[in-house]
């Protein structure tokens, strides 16, 4: 059985769908210093738009915490088109990690100087309910489930969607991941000292940590008995995933990171695809020592001395945590849809272990028919998928 | 038929190394408290400092199921309503408080959901599947049909849990975001699930997940018709309070929030308690009734085959 995207939006720091690829094409960051008293320290991939505004211009029915807005944004617009019909049986799967932590943060300091508390300012903090949010905002109500698995939560709803569907659960899936930008996160990664007060410099021997950043990406997943309902146009297909477990350490992975490289076998596996079937990788890529070596050996031991393209889109968009596989899925749709290349920003030197130059210029016109995209979190959560013509 | 091969809970009942949960329940009050295993004989007593309660109660269950089976163990997949709130607000007011310099990351290192599983992960050295589900008061059941399809793409021995801890904390939050009716409790409840038979015979025919239903009894009836069950064929209800006719009309229910108290993962630990009911007795079918919010109902069916 095969499964099919049938629709695709994503919005982070560059902007939202195609508006991405000019930033690409113009090798320009959405990345930026905060611009209040607690951010202003930071580097930061953030969207360019309030609550309020988000809300309005794309005309949201519902609200909740920025992570279920931005969620609403990209499902949304992944969904359009798409009508709720009997006889399909239609879900959502949305990956999160900090749930409604920015509205929970907030109230939790009025609480922390002394004010009164006000429970219903807390409703939202489960991410489940910004699942759900996003699921009413669709019209979806057969299915909702939420995914945690800190950043590569939506990987994992990307892989657990194929899931339902291939078991006959579902026939057509909303999955992907939105995070907003918290100072819970801020101040964690802090706290490891893996956030570079530079811009993040991917796969560069130089690189000091991450820039965080928030957004949304989410795309549709098909059975063709449910295309043949919908009458949806396959955009290209959903071949492959793998999700394992790292079992080296809480918060670091592997040196040679085991986990990913049986994550990205068992993806190649599950297409029935070769190594050298793949013709870009949209790595995982955060710009943290410990996370770009442990890829770059991932990646040799998968592949061997014939490395396809590849690059991290993390410089552009920041760290986006659970939101990365979604924003990155649709990145990856586009490779394969448009034949491109997308481009590493900051990078000058290859890490001396590993050696491997990524992808540096945004390029046209090439024959992509597989994309291989990874997401690695804590806890030594490992997904990879595989998508194609 | 999903069997269960191993059980092991943590609860406000004497659920640890128990002989059956079912025959010794006791109603909780105000006054109970979450039971406290030797978690030293699972877990370093070094380890053990830095684990918050639903760490603890989710490792050292998980420990003791692998005891249980001696197996390899081929997908470890937990639910948390909540996930790990003591390290959460424990981060939140560290961040908010202390001198910005001296912040430790051991509290949002443990802070996200995953922990759970990646903690199991580590201490079991396991390379395999690992999933966390977090779905309010359906996480348990959204992680059983995970597991289910697990078994169905060929894993053999999977483990499924759930866990959800208590902070105080909560306690603000009552009556207006949580009900008052019952305690606030943690619970963690896990289980190796396989195909194959095992000696009770006692295993998970199926679970239904449903979303803003307005209609209980329409989804129940659905779901026992699905499986060719009429409800005089189920011999207990475990139910989370839920108002229902179909369930009054079962002369056996039992509300098992009495037993549990209120937290989230509450249905994994309701599986056992139907688990240890069939395993004491002659009866075939126990139905799991969570509709513990409006906007998620969880049906879980436990059923012991013919021998």
């Amino acid at each position: 059985m095969k499964i099919f995207v049938t629709g695709y939006g994503l919005i982070s720091a560059i902007g939202e769908g195609e508006e991405s690829l000019s930033a690409f094409k113009a090798m320009r960051t959405g990345i930026a210093n905060g611009d209040t008293e607690s951010t202003k320290a930071y580097k930061l991939g953030v969207v360019k738009m309030s609550n309020e505004e988000l809300r309005t211009k794309y005309a949201l029915h519902n609200s909740g915490s920025r992570t279920a807005i931005l969620g609403m944004v990209a499902a949304k617009k992944a969904f359009e088109g798409h009508k709720i019909i009997k006889g399909v049986k239609t879900g959502l799967i949305s990956g999160t990690s900090v749930g409604g932590m920015d509205l929970t943060e907030k109230e939790h300091k009025k609480y922390i100087d002394g004010q009164m508390i006000s429970p219903s300012a807390y409703a939202d903090h489960s991410s489940g309910v910004s699942s759900h949010g996003i699921a009413r905002e669709l019209g979806i109500s057969d299915f909702v489930n939420t995914i945690s698995t800190a950043c590569s939560s939506a990987n994992n709803a990307i892989m657990m969607g194929a899931r339902m569907i291939k078991n006959g659960i579902l026939d057509r899936v909303v999955v992907g991941g939105t995070d907003s930008l918290t100072l819970f996160t801020m101040n964690g990664f802090r706290s490891l000292m893996i956030n570079d007060s530079e811009w993040c410099r991917p796969f560069d021997n130089s690189r000091q940590g991450l820039n965080l950043g928030e957004g949304a990406g989410f795309i549709v997943l098909e059975s063709e008995k449910s295309i043949a309902k919908t009458n949806k146009d396959p955009i290209v297909e959903l071949k492959g995933w793998g999700s394992t477990s790292d079992a080296h350490h809480q918060t670091a992975s592997s040196e040679n990171g085991y986990g990913a490289q049986l994550a990205m076998k068992e993806a190649l596996g599950i297409a029935n695809l070769k190594p050298a079937d793949i013709d870009y990788i949209n790595a995982h890529g955060t710009a943290t020592p410990n996370n770009d070596l442990s890829e770059s050996h991932a990646i040799k031991a998968v592949f061997g001395s014939s490395i396809p393209a590849f690059s991290s889109t993390k410089a552009f968009t920041g760290h986006t945590l659970a939101a990365s596989g979604g924003i990155e899925v649709v990145f990856s749709i586009m490779a394969i849809k448009k034949g491109l290349l997308l481009p590493n920003l900051n990078f000058s030197t290859p890490i001396e272990e590993t050696k491997l130059t990524p992808q540096l210029t945004y390029e046209e016109g090439r024959k992509i028919n597989n994309v291989l995209s990874n997401s690695f979190g804590f806890g030594g959560n490992c997904s990879s998928i595989i998508l194609g013509k | 038929m999903y069997y269960i091969k191993a059980i092991s809970t943590i609860s406000f009942q004497d659920s640890f190394e128990c002989d059956n949960l079912y025959d010794s329940l006791k109603g909780i009050n105000s006054k109970s408290e979450l039971i406290k295993p030797n978690y030293k004989e699972f877990i370093s007593p070094l380890a053990l400092r830095r684990l918050s309660p639903i760490l603890r109660m989710g490792l050292t269950n998980s420990l003791d199921c692998q005891k249980q089976l001696d197996e390899e163990i081929d997908a470890v997949i937990v639910g948390t309503g909540l996930g790990c709130l003591k390290d959460t607000e424990k981060f939140l007011l560290n961040f908010n408080t202390a001198m910005s310099d001296l912040l430790s990351p051991t509290s949002f290192i443990q802070s996200t959901h995953n922990t759970i599983g990646g903690q199991i992960s580590l201490a079991m050295k396991n390379h395999g599947y690992n999933m966390t589900h977090t779905q309010n008061n359906v996480s348990f059941e959204l992680s059983l049909l995970d597991g289910m399809m697990c078994l169905k793409e060929g894993k053999s021995n999977v483990l499924i849990g759930a866990a959800d801890e208590f902070i105080p904390f909560l306690n603000e939050l009552q009556p207006e975001l949580i009900s008052d009716k019952y305690p606030l409790t943690s619970s963690s409840a896990f289980f190796i699930f396989s195909n194959d038979i095992v000696e009770s015979r006692i295993g998970i025919k199926n679970v239904h997940v449903s979303f803003d239903t307005e209609d209980i009894d329409g989804e129940i009836n659905n779901f026992l018709a699905q499986n060719k069950l009429n409800n005089s064929d189920i011999d207990l209800i475990l139910h989370s309070d839920v108002n229902s006719k179909l369930i009054e009309e079962n002369s056996n229910n039992l509300n098992y929030l009495e037993f549990t108290g209120i937290n989230f993962s509450a249905s994994a630990v309701a599986t056992h308690i139907a688990h240890d009911y069939l395993k004491g007795s002659n009866k075939k079918h126990v139905l799991i009734v969570n509709g513990m919010l409006k906007s998620g109902l969880g049906l879980i069916l436990i059923a012991k085959s013919e021998a």
